[in-house]
């Protein structure tokens, strides 16, 4: 029982993990369309930013946080205007931007090793052991469920209650209506690039304390959001949230009966699983 | 002689490299309807999206109160008092009913205007105060037409064009929408461009009707002579 205990603890843990990256992406996802697979190189951009600011340059973490987010959120922007948006303007089809997003993958990932050097790096902070009763948790798992909670209120109450939150919701269920009532999707592009991206540079140094970042950490990011926002069902940034904590609950009891060296492919079963089975996810819009 | 509030001259629009209308003059005088028939694959769709912005004109211009707007951004457009409503429901199928016309509000500055254009919307539709809550996708064919209309005028336009309003609707429910048409000219003191299939139920609300045909305008001019069965059939 302690063990089944401390295996959902763990899951919940990474489970806010998945549904922040979750959120990030597919809240760049649902609204765009764009499958933008280099937000991976991001996270790890992020994550190197905030060493080099915290580790590197000694400043405090809050600091490095900050500098990781404002160059996600650059870097989200600028991936939007100089490449996807060219894109669209030219009526590309869909598997044109993919594609596009997979050169840029392997251009910011080359960039960050010639940037940064292709070395794990580390930041040493306080990682104290805490019980409760028999689960043990480290504090860097609290600030990943408290940041996820943080974030997931606030970017709910701005999407409901802002006028440009709810320029995203409309632009989510329909982009031409978007257009119809006079909204600048544009903006709500870059809006949306810009905020996807900066979210997931709370995640990308939540990695980097907890096992240090590395060159290639992007692409597990990219992949864990994209599998909560398929799970979840796209357009539903809830079901992104519920996609990332039902592979992160399933990962981790998982283990409970599975040998530890599967792990890893837990996320593609349930990935395979609900393509196969509910294809439109747990959460997908109501689309008449 | 007045001059038209939306105007277009010339207008060459399509999709790809192909043309779907082929120089068309359309003219809307301020407080009238103007009714466009057509054939499905007429053009009517591809002029109405074209005026809007949200298909670029090939060639040609359209002016809105004599300012050439001609390919503009529909964000503008709508920001300057033009309203559409495309085919098959303009809505939000996913929001709300009271979400979906405060989206429609999304130009307003005003948030004290916005209320008032909310009160009139319910006052014409009350259904739609009624089911304030309901999510809009779960409404039936003719009470998203009427939430679509209701989004429209939300910002108080003064040019409102509508796309086959009637597409999809069971007949009585037709003569619902064309009379809140009607009643939207007197209401909102705007003028309505009504791209139309449906000829019985669309021609007693019209001024004046423009008749397309394989991207060309067939007639323009008075709705009387079109009464005729005759007349029509060598139209269509």
């Amino acid at each position: 029982m302690d063990l089944f205990l401390q295996l959902l603890a763990n899951g919940l843990i990474n489970g806010s993990h998945y549904a922040l990256l979750g959120l990030g992406f597919g809240l760049i996802f649902s609204t765009t369309r764009i499958v933008h697979f280099a937000y991976g190189p991001i996270v790890t951009f992020a994550a190197y930013t905030a060493w080099l600011i915290s580790g590197s340059m000694g400043l405090p973490l809050i600091v490095g946080i900050a500098g990781a987010v404002l160059v996600a959120a650059l870097l989200g922007t600028g991936s939007y205007l100089t490449l996807y948006r060219a894109l669209e303007r030219n009526g590309a089809p869909p598997l044109i931007p993919l594609i596009a997003s997979l050169g840029l993958t392997i251009v910011l990932e080359n960039l960050v090793g010639v940037l940064f050097g292709t070395g794990v790096r580390t930041l040493d902070v306080d990682s104290s052991v805490h019980f409760l009763g028999p689960v043990f948790f480290t504090s860097i798992h609290v600030w990943q469920v408290v940041s996820f909670v943080v974030i997931a209120v606030a970017l709910g109450a701005f999407l409901r209650r802002t006028r440009y939150g709810r320029a995203i919701l409309a632009m989510t269920d329909d982009p031409e209506m978007a257009r119809v009532i006079g909204i600048d999707t544009l903006k709500v592009s870059i809006i949306v690039f810009a905020l996807g991206s900066a979210i997931s540079a709370v995640p990308a140094v939540m990695v980097l304390l907890k096992d240090g970042a590395s060159t290639h950490m992007g692409f597990a990011a990219v992949f864990m959001g994209f599998v909560a926002v398929i799970v979840g069902g796209v357009g539903s940034l809830r079901g992104a949230i519920a996609g990332g904590y039902l592979v992160g609950l399933v990962e981790s009891l998982g283990l409970w009966q599975i040998p530890t060296e599967w792990q890893g492919s837990i996320s593609f079963v349930v990935l395979f699983l609900m393509i196969m089975l509910r294809p439109q996810g747990l959460f997908s819009m109501a689309r008449k | 002689m007045t001059q038209p509030i939306l105007e277009t001259r010339g207008l060459v629009a399509g999709y790809g490299k192909k043309q779907a209308i082929h120089g068309i003059d359309l003219s809307l005088t301020k407080g009238e309807t103007l009714l466009v028939l057509g054939h499905n694959g007429a053009g009517k769709t591809t002029l109405m999206r074209a005026i809007f912005g949200l298909n670029a004109p090939m060639a040609g211009t359209v002016h809105y109160a004599t300012r050439d707007i001609t390919g503009r951004n529909p964000a503008i457009n709508v920001a300057e008092g033009i309203a559409f409503v495309p085919q098959g429901h303009g809505i939000f199928p996913s929001l709300t009913v009271r979400d979906n016309l405060e989206l429609g509000a999304f130009v307003e500055p005003s948030s004290e205007r916005a209320r008032k254009h909310l009160e009139d919307v319910y006052d014409m539709f009350p259904i739609l105060k009624d089911r304030a809550g309901q999510v809009a996708g779960t409404f039936s064919g003719g009470q998203k037409q009427m939430l679509a209309i209701g989004m429209a005028l939300m910002h108080g336009p003064s040019v409102l064009i509508l796309d086959e309003p009637s597409i999809g609707l069971a007949p009585n429910l037709v003569g619902r929408v064309m009379e809140s048409i009607a009643e939207i000219k007197a209401r909102f003191d705007a003028s309505i461009v009504i791209v139309e299939q449906n000829i019985k139920y669309s021609l007693p609300i019209a001024d004046r009707v423009m008749v397309l045909k394989t991207g060309g305008v067939v007639y323009a001019g008075d709705p009387e002579p079109l009464h005729d069965h005759a007349k029509l059939i060598e139209f269509f």
